[in-house]
This record gives structure tokens, C-alpha cells and sequence, in this order.
């Protein structure tokens, strides 16, 4: 009897001249056993079956599509279960196939005669089973049945050549056709070694990333990239599965997106596009854009249940149950997480929970639908900025804080569900979702400054500047395109089409504290705003030559806006002497004590209209060449919304030209990228520190070079990268503040079998290591920071179903300022404030060390 | 082509890690002191507009803070805040009593911080630590001396506090808070055209004239003393009481003139 196998050739549903594709190739295979149940029946029948193969090269999924009765049927699962391949990839990057292996079972021929082996103990392993010795020489099978049978020894692996060409599927969703050398998409894979305390922070993947968070653990990371303040979210469409996490209209920054939802282990996949140079980013995209996609591959975690439990510094503690169903894809998964620290320093606690679940189908015809999930809530205490002068003079540590009523909290519910279905060359995909968000936020960046003596108010001292801010938004929305693939000029075209459309209902509120009682005393914004967004785009993929290629095409979209000021009317020039306003914030007259409603409508709308575009020459051996020029736009924050006036968007334009390799050997692949761009913002958004938020300014450009470089081996995976970049106000030629002008990343993964057993099962070692390294940044009125160089690292065994490993953040323990601002401020009245700016920072994590242990059973 | 891009490379970083976003921070020491001149323990004799001599044998004047402002505070709420954000070029938060008599520098108890920005107004804080406290007891000006014309020479002395006893109320009922008394405690805007600089300094000369140029010095209630002292009430009650503490609010640059210096006097 004998196996024959057919590996395929095959017909991808990308074409190869955009993707370099190659199949799954087997690295272990068993025959199957012929049963000797069938003996009897003496059957000889054709088993075929689709074998799904994930990134890490185990079948996953096994199905019957042609059977040769239940017998055969279980025999070739059997064996094809153990078998292990090379994963399939497309562009270098593992990920998960679905082929036909068909097996043809032939009952053997009998023997010559049967011969009775001497008596012995040893056990004679077989195709499927496990043959025990007795000592009268009698053979049977370990767990045999009542009926003694033979177990027939398997023949020698050896497969055949190709009998026969069979269409191969590559499972999952279509990836849109790269934008050039600006556009990133990581698979985690072995960088999960890396520490990363949260989603955000797999972000450093791509080049010229810098994270900086001075508001708390639950707070929205800062994120600089190609020498964008990108703020919160600001700059940067953040999506998850397609689903926006951008906040329009949030107070604290229109933009705002906090990613700390997403639990890290089940990022699959992250594509950042830096650049607005793709039709599909929306609004916010005007540094780039970044999509996670989960998934839960095998990365060490089976399908079936894994629990991990994280210990650590202070008090740090986690607690991870992800669970993935037997039969079903990587994108089927559900997982749980708890989280709680005490932080270090002061004032820096934090409890988050997070739940996410997904579920993913096969529609009849090559069609998938996804229904993803998620829950999360958290609260937290931050610590704020300190001034210089005063941790120079010992009057606060480094890690204290200046408010303990700082910090915030947040919730975040979405639902969302989509489908891809192709007909015939056309490639239609709809997603709807809907999103429940509310968070509230304390800071106090100022002390005791910001509360001026209003003439019609009641006399009265600095009260305190601590912000409370409160935000609740709605959200629906819905995406859908169609790709279709047509021959021209004798090649492969591909046209696509498509729209976004989303509605925000947001109320946000925005108050001062008073720091003796806890009271507000002042409501600074009261708005309630719904925003629409609807886009509308044509993206072509167009080979013109086998080495020339133009992407790109033209975006358009609307913007309205109808808010509705609660507190319009704040100040009067001449209030009634009969009926004062007295302290009240939000006041119902006009001059001369005529009345007016407190409340204030003003709606309008805004297009816009974006082209996009690449040309990609290549590749000449493996190195391909771009230039890309693309417009993007970030709608406005509703609190400048004027009646009927045109709001002012900030548009922008963005041009790079740039270089990827992609080679290597059979053993190690390499790439490696570089990107000059700049980029012109003609309206930017510069913080405030007074204001606690983004403030219009003027036109500002970026011009910079990133560098990219990665190695790939089956011991080690090394990725490296620079971004230089210097960031100007076109009036002045300033320089803008806090943007970061070098940012240097590496992150190292090594991986390896140790030189030990456990009870006969390998022992895998991974190791990794994650270097930040951030140059001088520039600071208002001529300085610079500290630079930023920080160490973080991890060690994990792995054995069976059993995962232990430690890690450490800021190994080396330095003491850095994560963020530092230059502003007036003034946090003890009890004497003569200083009023002109100063030195303030936040602080950078000391070391901090956790232990983790994950078991994962219930798979095969 | 190689060479090109390496140039392009090294040009990028270069331009990349310079640039400026504008002015600098600084650091300078800071000084009050009495009419360029003046000698130490000597008595100072001036006249007034209104014809009286006045010679001072003692003038010990508290200054609580100096602030130098980017522009000249305009009405509106700026007529009422004591505090306004983004204007300020430098702070002087610290305090220093000076003899006015004596025309050598006094050092302020603390550094002065600021920007190399050009300054176009500078404040003076006549208060104790807290300019907004409702009362303060901080003694901003101890003077004696004697005021003579041709009828009569008065010998007086007096203590100017800032606290209720300057309160004004609010003639509009319907705003109360018209009239804070940290207004009461700040001279400001006093006229200034100078640029901070690392390493120099900044001086405030003195000229106690002007706090007695409208003083009616006959109209001091008579002496209750033996010594026969005429003695300022601390109060807005009477002419020469309120019009001293007027001559000492007074934005005048006759009375107080800042100046930068190169390098510290001392």
C-alpha cells in the first residue's frame, strides 16, 4: 500500500505578478495506514482532502472532500495530522493555505507466507499504532481490539512527483495591493517575544514610531510618526478588522484613538501605511494608518484553551483565557483579559478588562463572514507632569505627582460584522459595525493658573485647573467596495471601488475642578454633535509593463456637522444690575440683562477631494522602486464649527519616492527599505498645554528618510530601523516642538531547541530584545530633551503545553523623561508663581520585571 | 549614485538634529535699588509738584514678585485678572526689600527664569507670597522723614500695608468681582523695551519722588505721639494716606525704570 501524494500546482487568487507566492511544502509526512478492518473488503478508493495549513505549518482543519468510505476516510486523517509543512507565503510572510492531498488506499498484497518473528520485548513502532512484544512471540496493538490483528509495518516514505496540477486556494482575506516602500504589514510571529506592555505599542514595528503617554496606563498613547505629533489619533487612522477606533468630535483631541482594547496576543497582523497614499484611509490618515487584524495562529498558543498569568512589578498582575475551537481557522477565537497594577510611583494605578470574540464562515462559492465582538472597561490614576525646578530643588521625586485626582476611565463596546464573496472576477465585500464609547478624563497640567477674575463673578482666588472631561459616543457605520479583475493591455488589471460611510452622535462635556472641595466650578465646553462622514473612492491596480505598475486613484468625501453648544454664552460685557449672572458658567443673557437661550446651533458641511497614486518599478533583482504622491485631510474639531462657514480641514499633501529589497537565501531572508517623503500640513494642530488640547496653527511641513531592515532565519528573526526627519512652520521655518528628529528601533527574536528534554518532549527556547533609541527632541523656546534610550527583553521555555517566561522592561533601569513640554504653570499658590515657561516632564518606567505562565490544552 | 544618496543621507541628518523652534530659555540674577547715586545711610531730599522738600531718612520698600509681560495688558478680562496666561517673558518670583536710599543694587532672594523674548511691559507684585490672599499684613513700605515749605516742616513716618484697607467695592452691583484686590497689589503696566539674555541681568532703579508727588502733607491728622510725628493711617481714609499709596501704585516710569545689564552688578 502506498500514499501517493499530490502536491498541486497551482492558481493563486492574487496574481504573481503583483505577490511572490509559493505554496506549502511538505517537511513531514506519514503514510497512512491501510486498516485492516477494510482487509476484509479488500477496497481500493481514492480519499481526498482539504487540509488547511496555518503560518506555522500544522494542519489545522481537516475535511473529507471526496470519501472513500468512513475506514479510509479516518486512516487518512490520521496520518495527514501528523503531517508538518513549510507554511505557505506570499511576499516573504507566512500565512495559512487550504490544498487537496489525496491519498489512494490499494489493499496489500499477501505474503508469502507468514512468519513468526523471535520472542522479544522491544516494541516494533508501526504506521499508526504501537506494536508490544510477548513473550510466546505473539504480536498485537497496543489498545487492539478483541480481535488480534496485524498491523502492517508502513512502507518507506517515499512521495511521489506531481501526478497531476490541482487548484490550490490560499485561505483568507484578499490584501490590498501595497502602496510601496512606505507600506508595512508584520506579522507578529516571533516578535511577540519582544515585551509590549499593550496593542499600541506593536505599533514601534514600523519605522519612525515613537510612544509617549503622560496621562495613565488607560490613556491613549501619544504617537509621533514622520514627524507628525499625531497626538492620540489626531494624525493617524487606527482600525481594527476595518473598524474605526478614532473618536470624532472627543474633546480631548478630535481624532483621539485608544487601542488598549485590543488584547495583544491576538494581533495577528498589523499593517501601518505611513503616508496617505492609499484611496482606501479616510479621515485622520495624514501621517498613515494603521489596521490590526486578529487572529489567533498557533505562535505557541493551540487551538483549544490557553490560560496565562502574568506577576509583576508593582503589583502588577494578568490574567489571559483565549480560546480556540478544534476545526476551526485562526480567525475563530474568543479571549478574555484582566489586568490590574498599582504603577510605579505615585498615582498610577490601573484595572482594565477586555473580551473579545470572533467568529469566521465559509459562504458556498469562496465567500467568508466574520462577526467580531468586543468588551472592555477600565480605570485608572495618573500621575501628570512634574516641573523641572521643583524635582531640581527636591521639592517632588521624580515618580510623584502634583494632583492625585488625576486619571480617568473608559468603556468600549462594538459589534461588527462583514463578508467576502467573490462572483466570478469581482471581489464584493460589505462591513457593518457599530460602536458604543464613553470616557472620562482628569489632568492638570497647570496648576493653578488658568481661572481668571471675571468681573460679573463673585471675587475669587486661583480655584484650581484640574480639566474633567466626559465624552459618550454612538457610533454606526458600514464599508464596502468591489475589486474586479479584467485582462488589459494583455495583462492583469484590477479596478476597485468602494465607500465608507460613518455617524457620530457624541456628547462631551469638559469642566474646572475646584482643588479644595472637589466641585466643578466652571463648564469651559458642553457640546452634543452629530458628524457624518461619507467617502467615496476609485483605486486602480494597473500593470502596464512586467515591471511597471501604477497604483492609485481618487478619493472624495463629505463631512457635516451639526453641533449644538450647550454653554454658548459664557461672558456679558453688561450684565443686568437686577439679575446678575453671578458664577454661573453658562448664562442666558445678553447685554443689559435681555434674555437668551444658553445654547447655540450651528451645522455645516465640507468635501473634500483626494488623489492618490504610486508608481512601482520591479523588481530588478528583488529590489523594487516607488514614488508616491498622495493628498489626505483630518476633519475638524466640532468646537470650531461656525454656522454655514467653511470649516477649516487641515488638508494635506504627501510625496515619497523609495526602495524595498526582498531576497535572501534558502535559509535566511532578507529585507530591507528606504523612503525619502515629505509631507505639507496647511493648517496643523499644535497642543497646548493651557488648553489641554490641540490648538489651530499654521502651515507646517515634514521632509525626512526612513530605513528598514530584516532578517529571517529559522533561528532568529532581526528588524531594525531609522527614521530622520526634520519639521518646520512654513512662515517662521521654525522648528515644530516635540517631534522626535531620530528614532532608532530594534527588535530581535532568537529561537531554538534546547539541549535538554522534558520526559522525552523537546524544550524550545525563545529569547527577545527590544531597543528604543530617540534623539534631542525639540522643545518650545529653543531646547531640546533628554534622549530616550531604553531596553526591554524576555526569556520563555516551552515545553509541551507549558510556557514560562520572565521579561523586563527598561532593563537597564534608566531614569528618562518620556515626555517633557516647555509652558508656564504654577502648582503652589501659597507663593509668587512662576509665570513664564519652564521645563515640565513626565516620567519614563523604571525597570519593571513579570513573570508569566501559560498552559494551553484541549488541541491535538 | 551611491556617493549622491550618501550625501543625501548625511545632508538629511545633519539638517534633521538642527533648527530651532525660536527664542531660548533663560536664567539671570535680578536687583532693585534706590537712584542711580544715591549714597548708603545717607538721607534723600527731593521736592514735590506741590512744593514741599521732602527729605527721607528711611524707605525700606518690599517688593514680593516682578513679572516682565510680552505686550501691554488691553481691558476687557484683563482688566480684572491678575494672571494672564502666555503673556509673561520672565518671572521673578521671589522677594526683596530694598532701601531706597541706597542706590546699590539689592539682589532679589531668587534667580530670575524667562525667554529671550523681547519684553514690552514689566509688573511689579507688592504683596506678600500670595498676591490674591484677602488680607496680608506684609509691611510693602516703612518710610520716615520730614516734609518742609515755607510755613511748617512736618515730621512723619508711616507703614503701607495692602490688604482690606485698600479693598475698593465694586460700584456695579452686578459685578462683584470688578475690583479683586490682587489688582490693589500689582503696578503694572510699566513701561519696558529690553531683551533677556543668558548671563546679564536685570536691574529696577527707585525713585521714591514719585510716591510723595501728590502727598498734601498739611492734611495729616495732627500728631497723638509725644514726639510730635505725623503718622500715615495705613488706610485710603484721609488725602495724604490714600495719595501715597496712589504714588506707589503708579505705573510711572519717572518712579520705577528697568534696565538690563550685560553682566551682575555684584
Amino acid at each position: 500500500m502506498a500514499a501517493a501524494l499530490c502536491v498541486t500546482a497551482m492558481s493563486w487568487v492574487a496574481s504573481a505578478q503583483d505577490h511572490v507566492v509559493t505554496p506549502p511544502l511538505v517537511s513531514r509526512h506519514v503514510d497512512a495506514v491501510y486498516p485492516s478492518a477494510a482487509l476484509v473488503a479488500g477496497q481500493h478508493a481514492d480519499v481526498v482532502l482539504v487540509v488547511t495549513v496555518d503560518a506555522d505549518g500544522h494542519v489545522t482543519e481537516v475535511k473529507v472532500r471526496e470519501s472513500g468510505g468512513p475506514l479510509l476516510d479516518e486512516a487518512a486523517i490520521v496520518a495527514i495530522r501528523q503531517w508538518f509543512f513549510q507554511p505557505a507565503k506570499r511576499d516573504g510572510i507566512a500565512l495559512s493555505s487550504r490544498i487537496l492531498v489525496p491519498f489512494h488506499f490499494a489493499p496489500p498484497a499477501p505474503p508469502p507466507e507468514m512468519l513468526l518473528p523471535p520472542p522479544s520485548s522491544e516494541p516494533v513502532v508501526g504506521g499508526a499504532g504501537v506494536v508490544s512484544g510477548k513473550g510466546n512471540g505473539g504480536l498485537s496493538t497496543a489498545g487492539s481490539s478483541a480481535t488480534a490483528h496485524v498491523a502492517l509495518p508502513a512502507t518507506p516514505n517515499t512521495p511521489k512527483e506531481p501526478e497531476k496540477s490541482t487548484e490550490v486556494t490560499v485561505t483568507g482575506r484578499a490584501l490590498t495591493p501595497s502602496r510601496g516602500a512606505s507600506d508595512f504589514t508584520f506579522d507578529v510571529g516571533s516578535f511577540e517575544a519582544v515585551p509590549r506592555q499593550n496593542s499600541t505599542q506593536l505599533l514601534t514595528l514600523a519605522p519612525g514610531i515613537l510612544l509617549t503617554n503622560e496621562g495613565g496606563d488607560g490613556h491613549a498613547e501619544q504617537v509621533f510618526l514622520r514627524g507628525f505629533d499625531a497626538r492620540e489619533g489626531q494624525d493617524i487612522e487606527f482600525s481594527v478588522g476595518g473598524v474605526p477606533i478614532n473618536e470624532v468630535g472627543n474633546l480631548h483631541g478630535n481624532g483621539y484613538a485608544d487601542t488598549h482594547f485590543i488584547i495583544p496576543e491576538l494581533v495577528q497582523t498589523l499593517r501601518v501605511v505611513e503616508g496617505p497614499f492609499d484611496p482606501r484611509q479616510g479621515n485622520f490618515a495624514v501621517a498613515g494608518s494603521a489596521n490590526y487584524e486578529l487572529g489567533l495562529s498557533r505562535r505557541g498558543l493551540q487551538r483549544g484553551v490557553t490560560a496565562k498569568a502574568t506577576v509583576g512589578s508593582f503589583g502588577t498582575e494578568r490574567l489571559l483565557l483565549l480560546w480556540a475551537p478544534e476545526g476551526t481557522n485562526e480567525h475563530t477565537f474568543g479571549g478574555v483579559e484582566l489586568f490590574k497594577s498599582d504603577g510605579f510611583g505615585q498615582n498610577r494605578d490601573s484595572r482594565r478588562g477586555s473580551a473579545m470574540g470572533q467568529y469566521e464562515g465559509i459562504i458556498g462559492g469562496g465567500g467568508l463572514y466574520r462577526i467580531t465582538g468586543t468588551a472592555y472597561a477600565n480605570r485608572y490614576h495618573s500621575a501628570g507632569v512634574l516641573r523641572d525646578d521643583d524635582f531640581r530643588a527636591g521639592k517632588i521625586g521624580f515618580y510623584d505627582t502634583y494632583d492625585p485626582a488625576q486619571g480617568g476611565d473608559g468603556t468600549r463596546f462594538t459589534l461588527s460584522g462583514d463578508v467576502e464573496v467573490p462572483r466570478g472576477d469581482t471581489l464584493y465585500r460589505q462591513q457593518f459595525y457599530a460602536i458604543a464609547r464613553g470616557m472620562g478624563l482628569r489632568e492638570n497640567f497647570t496648576g493653578f493658573l488658568l481661572d481668571p477674575q471675571e468681573p460679573i463673578q463673585s471675587p475669587h482666588a486661583q480655584r484650581g485647573d484640574l480639566i474633567d472631561m466626559d465624552m459618550t459616543e454612538s457610533t454606526v457605520g458600514a464599508r464596502g467596495s468591489s475589486r474586479t479583475r479584467l485582462k488589459a493591455l494583455g495583462r492583469q488589471q484590477e479596478i476597485e471601488v468602494g465607500y465608507s460611510a460613518r455617524g457620530d452622535s457624541v456628547q462631551g462635556t469638559q469642566r474646572r475642578i475646584e482643588a479644595s472641595t472637589g466641585h466643578p466650578y466652571r463648564v469651559e465646553t458642553d457640546l452634543n454633535s452629530r458628524l457624518a462622514n461619507v467617502g467615496l473612492y476609485v483605486d486602480g491596480n494597473l500593470s502596464l509593463l512586467k515591471w511597471l505598475s501604477l497604483r492609485g486613484g481618487v478619493r472624495g468625501d463629505l463631512f457635516t456637522f451639526n453641533v449644538q453648544n450647550n454653554c454658548a454664552a459664557q461672558s456679558v460685557a453688561h450684565p443686568s444690575k437686577t439679575n446678575p449672572p453671578g458664577d454661573a458658567s453658562c448664562l442666558s443673557q445678553e447685554n443689559f440683562g435681555a434674555y437668551r437661550d444658553p445654547t447655540q446651533r450651528a451645522a455645516t458641511a465640507s468635501t473634500v477631494f483626494l488623489p492618490r497614486g504610486s508608481i512601482i518599478l520591479g523588481p530588478f533583482s528583488g529590489v523594487s522602486y516607488n514614488a508616491s504622491f498622495g493628498e489626505g485631510t483630518r476633519s475638524i474639531d466640532p468646537g470650531y464649527v461656525a454656522q454655514d462657514a467653511q470649516t477649516p480641514f487641515a488638508k494635506v499633501t504627501a510625496y515619497e519616492a523609495g526602495a524595498a529589497f526582498s531576497g535572501g537565501t534558502e535559509k535566511l531572508s532578507v529585507t530591507a527599505r528606504s523612503v525619502f517623503f515629505q509631507t505639507k500640513v496647511d493648517r496643523d494642530l499644535i497642543f497646548s498645554e493651557t488648553a489641554g488640547r490641540n490648538i489651530l496653527g499654521g502651515g507646517t511641513t515634514r521632509t525626512g528618510w526612513l530605513g528598514t531592515v530584516r532578517l529571517r532565519h529559522r533561528y532568529f528573526d532581526q528588524a531594525a530601523n531609522v527614521t530622520l526627519v526634520k519639521s518646520t512652520f512654513d512662515d517662521t521655518h521654525l522648528v515644530v516642538p516635540y517631534v522626535p528628529d531620530l528614532v532608532v528601533r530594534s527588535d530581535t527574536a532568537l529561537m531554538d531547541d534546547m539541549p535538554f528534554h522534558i520526559q522525552g518532549a523537546p524544550v524550545k527556547g525563545i529569547a527577545g530584545l527590544g531597543i528604543t533609541y530617540v534623539g534631542h527632541r525639540a522643545l518650545p523656546y529653543g531646547q531640546r530633551s533628554d534622549v530616550i534610550f531604553t531596553l526591554d527583553a524576555s526569556a520563555t521555555l516551552r515545553w509541551s503545553m507549558v510556557d514560562i517566561g520572565v521579561a523586563a522592561t527598561n532593563l537597564l533601569d534608566r531614569r528618562y523623561r518620556l515626555g517633557e513640554f516647555n509652558y508656564a504653570s504654577d502648582f503652589d499658590p501659597s507663593r509668587a508663581p512662576v509665570l513664564s515657561p519652564v521645563r515640565h516632564f513626565s516620567a519614563g518606567a523604571p525597570r519593571a520585571l513579570f513573570a508569566t505562565l501559560g498552559i494551553a490544552w484541549g488541541a491535538k | 549614485m551611491r556617493h549622491a544618496y550618501a550625501v543625501a543621507l548625511a545632508c538629511l541628518g545633519l539638517c534633521g538634529c538642527v533648527g530651532t523652534t525660536g527664542s531660548d530659555l533663560v536664567e539671570f540674577k535680578s536687583y532693585a535699588a534706590g537712584p542711580e547715586g544715591a549714597e548708603p545711610n545717607q538721607p534723600l531730599t527731593f521736592t514735590t509738584p506741590r512744593g514741599w522738600t521732602v527729605t527721607l531718612t528711611k524707605a525700606t520698600f518690599h517688593i514680593g514678585a516682578m513679572y516682565l509681560d510680552s505686550a501691554v495688558p488691553i481691558a476687557g478680562s484683563q482688566a480684572t485678572s491678575c494672571i494672564l496666561p502666555g503673556l509673561y517673558v520672565a518671572s521673578i518670583p521671589g522677594s526683596v526689600d530694598v532701601d531706597v536710599l541706597d542706590g546699590t543694587p539689592h539682589e532679589f532672594s531668587v534667580k530670575g527664569e524667562g525667554t529671550s523674548t523681547q519684553a514690552r511691559a514689566g509688573e511689579l507684585w507688592l504683596s506678600g507670597a500670595d498676591v490674591n490672599a484677602q488680607d496680608d499684613s506684609t509691611v510693602i513700605l516703612a518710610t520716615e522723614g520730614t516734609a518742609s515749605n515755607t510755613n511748617q516742616t512736618i515730621p512723619f513716618k508711616g507703614s503701607i500695608t495692602i490688604g482690606q484697607n485698600r479693598a475698593v467695592p465694586p460700584s456695579d452691583p452686578s459685578m462683584p468681582g470688578a475690583n479683586p484686590i490682587c489688582k490693589q497689589r500689582i503696578v503694572s503696566p510699566l513701561p519696558v523695551d529690553l531683551t533677556p539674555r543668558a548671563g546679564g541681568a536685570l536691574l529696577l532703579r527707585i525713585n521714591p519722588a514719585g510716591w510723595f508727588s501728590n502727598v498734601e502733607f498739611s492734611a495729616l491728622k495732627p500728631p497723638t505721639e509725644p514726639s510730635g510725628v505725623y503718622v500715615f493711617s495705613d488706610s485710603n481714609a484721609d488725602q495724604p494716606s490714600l495719595n501715597v499709596f496712589n504714588g506707589l501704585k503708579q505705573a510711572s516710569s519717572e518712579t520705577y525704570r528697568f534696565s538690563w545689564l550685560k553682566q551682575s552688578p555684584q
